[in-house]
């Protein structure tokens, strides 16, 4: 049953890259780190943790395997992290928000509203990490400039 | 007609590009630093926000230049950006001429998108139908999903090209996609209508405009991250005002 959903998650980020128009060369990778993604994901939330705490570390992982793969191959690391990072968007909570305030329950509406947030900001949180690693030695926004 | 002029064409064609088909404001102001350098001016400033490009430098000896260009649109095309990096590199290298590096980019700026229509309709409805299946669906979900998405981006495709209205177009795609997703579980195909909707709006998604947003206000562009942020923003708005007057008609 699991492999089934790897299948048709590997099928469904890579019809996103095609709509976000990835380069043909990144499509099968960008699909692969889906299909990563989504499988920490799964499996973070059978050990029960969070699903914002597994967000987060599915979106590690997944930023970080597309950091390195972009070197490699030499393309834009949005490239791949972006089909990369779909299947984690909270796409249902998000619904579920929309539909609870049409519904006028608005406690409920703001109950997978601040999820939805939070599961966002938990992939922000993945990407920005994986990237302030990578960035060593040139990032900017330093507090003191203990070099001078 | 100088070199000066030259170069600042390619730099600003070469921003151009990668702004409007969306790569982040880093990469655009690296990019161009990158190449006005190789050319050997000095004094390079690149100034880039969500909706336009400033760029300066000076030659030796001669006075400063300095050009501005305007970004209106906002389209998805990965493919460009990689394109565009790649010419900036071989620029940088050495390998390319200015003239040489004038016809490529012009050659990507004119290039359609790299798959068919057809091929980019059927994999948002791929695309919707795995995601309504992923999120909790069944297997009868998948189907009427796959529809539904397949009309969603047709539906944002055809009005974009005729109307031109930016935040319209998305609402009147989750607005008809929702309807049908709604039609079709109400005629027998699919079992939950909440999953089968969501699968036919996950192509409307801005999975391009939300990451680099995120990735511009980290390098500390904050104006051009915040301002990608709001349309990011008003899109998810125009999604779910959609698909909630779909709902609140049909169900």
């Amino acid at each position: 049953m699991f492999m089934i959903e790897l299948v048709i998650c590997f099928l469904a980020t890579i019809g996103f890259g095609v709509i976000f128009s990835v380069p043909k060369r990144a499509l099968l990778l960008g699909g692969g780190i889906g299909v990563i993604a989504y499988s920490i994901f799964s499996i973070a939330l059978f050990f029960e943790a969070s699903p914002v705490f597994s967000t987060a570390l599915a979106s590690l992982v997944a930023a970080v395997i597309s950091h390195l793969l972009a070197r490699l191959v030499r393309i834009p690391v949005t490239t791949l992290a972006i089909p990369g990072i779909i299947p984690l968007v909270p796409g249902s909570r998000a619904y579920f928000t929309m539909l609870s305030f049409v519904e006028g329950e608005y406690l409920k509406g703001l109950e997978y509203g601040v999820e939805t947030m939070l599961r966002a900001g938990a992939i922000a949180a993945g990407l920005v990490f994986a990237l302030a690693v990578f960035s060593f030695g040139k990032g900017i926004g330093h507090r003191y400039e203990t070099n001078r | 007609m100088g070199k000066a002029d030259k170069v600042m064409d390619i730099c600003l064609l070469a921003g151009e590009i990668m702004l409007t088909y969306g790569a982040e404001t880093y990469r655009v102001e690296e990019t161009i630093e990158r190449m006005a350098k190789a050319a050997s001016f000095i004094n390079v400033h690149c100034f880039a926000t969500t909706t336009g490009i400033f760029l300066s430098f000076e030659e030796k000896g001669k006075e400063d230049s300095m050009q501005m260009v305007r970004v209106d649109d906002r389209l998805q095309d990965l493919n460009k950006v990689t394109e565009v990096n790649q010419v900036s590199r071989e620029f940088v290298n050495g390998d390319l001429t200015v003239e040489e590096a004038l016809v490529k980019l012009k050659e990507i700026a004119k290039a359609p998108v790299p798959y068919p229509l057809s091929l980019i309709h059927l994999s948002a409805g791929v695309a919707g139908g795995g995601f309504a299946f992923l999120f909790g669906g069944g297997w009868p979900d998948l189907f009427p999903a796959f529809l539904a998405a397949i009309l969603t981006s047709v539906t944002v495709v055809e009005f974009e090209r005729y109307l031109k209205v930016r935040f319209a177009a998305e609402f009147v795609a989750a607005f008809l996609g929702g309807s049908l997703a709604i039609a079709l579980v109400f005629f027998g195909l699919g079992s939950d209508v909440n999953q089968v909707v969501i699968g036919s709006l996950m192509p409307l998604v801005p999975g391009v405009p939300l990451t680099n947003a995120v990735r511009d206000l980290m390098s500390g562009d904050l104006v051009a991250g915040v301002s990608r942020g709001a349309e990011a923003l008003l899109t998810s708005l125009s999604i779910a005002s959609g698909v909630a007057f779909a709902i609140s008609l049909f169900l």
